[in-house]
């Protein structure tokens, strides 16, 4: 379902107490952008400059776009497809995650939305239904030699999982080679990334929203440079016999993780490396801690 | 999980692929925990009278979901004199102290203090504050405080809760405290004359006193930029409410002049006659306050009023206004006015006549006649870059009281009645975190 709107969203400046900050939606989710120490004209340059690299990303790789990249290839599931340069590195990413984790990540098991519906009720699939959708997963199945890829058919791919935070980290990207050493924060939908420190010494304060207190921060990161992301969403859940299943699908079962904790956030050197890490540990489920520990970046835990 | 080890190490080197550049190390930690405010406060009144100087040291730790602990310690040394409720003579004129040990002189003309004590308190709080479910909140707390002849043990326990989206908050509050008093040479007989050193006949061993508190309380967020706060408090004391070292001159009917009295042979005592007060030995009172915060953009006006009213007869009424303005990003300035008013005790009288009939209660100390205060004062505050603060606040007091034209004898009115206080507040704090 496309949204022809998407190119004309608006962008709201306002003065905050000693900072910038250029508001706008994009990827379905609220943005800002945070900038220390500029004029208002500057400032709004470099809001500009985030939201068009927000909105390109969306553009280029929403499933929802007819005219994008994701489309373009779900819709030649069968077919070899050449992919331009940013497509492909996308790709060879989320293989290496696939990779990492087992198989638990894998772009190719969006499909498994049509028989899973987290509304927090306790409707789930039979293990027939899950069994039939996952004949048209697992990257195995893909064949991907760079710069070709070639789905089986009926195979489709998301890249929901780590568009977000590659969004983030490319905007500042676009904001550092025009305001290079500014201090500014860019956040989509609580995946943020701060290029470089401020020039008060001060860190930009990020509150974590607590999930049952909306509107009330559950603890305050002090973030001076680097990526900051929280995965989890406790409204988004499925009950059944007993256990409390996340919205997040591993891979390998088609079965949602089981006890995984309320939500995580991880500190790292980029956006798409803290929102990555985020989406691993979850998928671990009890385990998540491990895998945390073993990446030594900082983590927050908020437990089931 | 395949090569845990190198997680990071694969992870980081995916990245640097796909971004096409390398990023410079995170800098990222959790707020601060722990919070300390710190303050040393200076009070001196005029006329070598009360001195304090006060260290306090708070500590405030946040946990998760809105759980709060907190402690404050307390340290105060009082010096300096005042008034004991006798009135001033032509004459110079001796009173045996508290202690019943030795004795201390006022000069003529003068409203006698009482200089001979020194004081040195120590009080120490804590408190905890837990949400209880989504809308409630819950808070307790425990007080102690010493000194050389009071203890304090106090607790506290209230509950909160949210409606309309936390636009309104309604509390109740319930605390408990026992006081135990131990005056300096005993607690004295109330009425009872004050004896020469060294004859305790007059004196009691220590007393106790209890107090209970009452509180409703509703604050309202009136708009964006307005909360309103009203509460009502009730408070019962009961037991020793007398101060120990306050006396009553006692006066002959027509001129007004304290009776004289000679010591014992021998023995150095009190110039004239004096009686101990008796206060009542149950106190309540209601107290209903008011008080308005609103933001005008970044300067925030404050403005408040209670009013007071209990069984002994007193009427008060507070009315304070501050305004906090900004000055650049990191500091601010906060003049105050303070204006307050009192009506005297039922029992508050400046001296007793000779031969009348004892009132069951009598007390001459100033703190229960009529007077009105203005306080005027500043503080300033500043926020260093690592997110403390420094703040400095002077104040400048002043009371006046009043003694009714009936309340005074004969050559009263040519001497000073009630003594004007003027006293200087300074203080200093730091606020930081770890």
């Amino acid at each position: 379902m496309a949204n022809a709107t998407l190119q004309n969203a608006s962008i709201a400046m306002s003065r905050e107490s000693d900072y910038w900050a250029g508001r706008f939606t994009a990827m379905a989710s609220p943005c800002e952008v945070l900038i220390e120490d500029a004029t208002e004209a500057r400032a709004r340059q470099i809001v500009d400059i985030a939201a068009d690299c927000a909105w390109r990303i969306e553009r280029k790789f929403s499933r929802y776009r007819s005219d994008g990249v994701v489309h373009m290839i779900n819709s030649n599931a069968g077919r070899a497809i050449v992919l331009d340069e940013e497509s492909a590195s996308l790709i060879d990413f989320a293989s290496t995650l696939t990779k990492l984790s087992e198989g638990r990540f894998d772009i190719t098991s969006g499909v498994l939305r049509t028989v899973w519906t987290f509304d927090g009720g306790s409707v789930v699939p039979t293990q027939a239904e899950i069994d039939a959708v996952m004949t048209c997963v697992g990257w195995h199945q893909v064949e991907w030699r760079k710069p070709v890829l070639q789905l089986r058919p009926g195979m489709q791919i998301d890249l929901g999982g780590i568009g977000k935070e590659y969004a983030v980290d490319q905007a500042a990207a676009r904001v550092e080679e025009i305001a290079p050493g500014l201090s500014c924060l860019i956040n989509f939908g609580g995946d943020v990334v701060v290029r470089n420190p401020r020039q008060d010494g001060q860190p930009w304060r990020v509150g974590i929203e607590a999930s049952e207190h909306a509107g009330t921060a559950l603890r305050v990161v002090h973030l001076s440079r680097g990526g900051l992301a929280t995965s989890g969403d406790s409204r988004r859940f499925v009950f059944h016999r007993g256990h409390r299943y996340s919205h997040i699908i591993d891979a390998r079962t088609g079965w949602p993780v089981r006890n995984a904790p309320h939500s995580i956030t991880v500190a790292a050197d980029t956006c798409t490396q803290a929102g990555t890490l985020t989406t691993l540990a979850m998928l671990q489920g009890a385990r998540c801690e491990d895998l945390l520990r073993a990446s030594a970046a900082k983590y927050w835990i908020q437990p089931a | 999980m395949s090569d845990d080890n190198n997680l990071g190490a694969t992870l980081a080197a995916a990245t640097c692929a796909l971004l096409g550049v390398s990023a410079a190390p995170v800098m990222a930690d959790e707020a601060e925990r722990w919070s300390f405010d710190t303050a040393l406060l200076y009070y001196g009144e005029n006329d070598d009278r009360v001195q304090d100087v006060s260290a306090t040291i708070g500590a405030r730790r946040a946990f998760d979901d809105e759980r709060l602990l907190n402690f404050t310690l307390t340290a105060d040394t009082l010096t300096g004199a005042s008034a004991s409720g006798a009135i001033a003579t032509d004459a110079p004129q001796t009173f045996t102290s508290p202690s019943g040990k030795a004795v201390y002189t006022a000069p003529a003309g003068e409203t006698p203090l009482d200089d001979t004590f020194h004081d040195t308190r120590f009080a120490l709080n804590a408190g905890w504050t837990q949400p209880l479910g989504r809308l409630y909140a819950l808070s307790a707390g425990l007080g102690f405080s010493t000194e050389y002849d009071y203890t304090h043990l106090g607790a506290n326990l209230s509950l909160a809760r949210d409606f309309n989206k936390r636009n309104t908050t309604v509390s109740a509050g319930l605390a408990y405290s026992q006081d135990d008093v131990d005056p300096v040479g005993g607690a004295p007989v109330p009425l009872s004359q004050m004896l020469d050193v060294g004859d305790l006949s007059h004196k009691r061993s220590s007393d106790s006193k209890d107090i209970v508190d009452v509180l409703f309380g509703v604050t309202q967020v009136l708009s964006r930029n307005t909360v309103l706060r009203v509460n009502y408090s009730y408070s019962q004391s009961s037991g020793y409410l007398n101060d120990p070292y306050k006396i009553l001159s006692v006066v002959d009917g027509v001129t007004g002049d304290t009776i004289l009295r000679t010591p014992a042979p021998g023995a150095q005592g009190p110039t004239g006659i004096f009686l101990y007060e008796s206060r009542p030995d149950t106190r309540a009172k209601h107290s209903l306050y008011a008080e308005m915060k609103h933001a005008f953009g970044a300067p925030v006006l404050y403005g408040s009023y209670r009013f007071m009213t209990d069984d002994w007869g007193i009427d008060s009424h507070t009315a304070e206004v501050r305004l906090r303005w900004p000055l650049g990003s990191t500091s601010y300035v906060e003049p105050v006015l303070r204006y307050y008013m009192q009506s005297q005790a039922d029992f508050y009288h400046p001296s007793l006549v000779q031969g009348a009939a004892l009132p069951a209660y009598a007390s001459a100390d100033f703190r229960l006649g009529e007077f009105d205060a203005v306080t005027v004062g500043a503080k300033f505050g500043h926020q260093t870059p690592g997110g403390n603060e420094w703040s400095a606040r002077l104040e400048y007091y002043q009371q006046n009281g009043t003694i009714a034209r009936e309340q005074l004898i004969g050559n009263q009115f040519a001497r000073e009645q009630y003594p004007d206080l003027k006293a200087v507040i300074a203080q200093f704090g730091y606020r930081f975190g770890l």
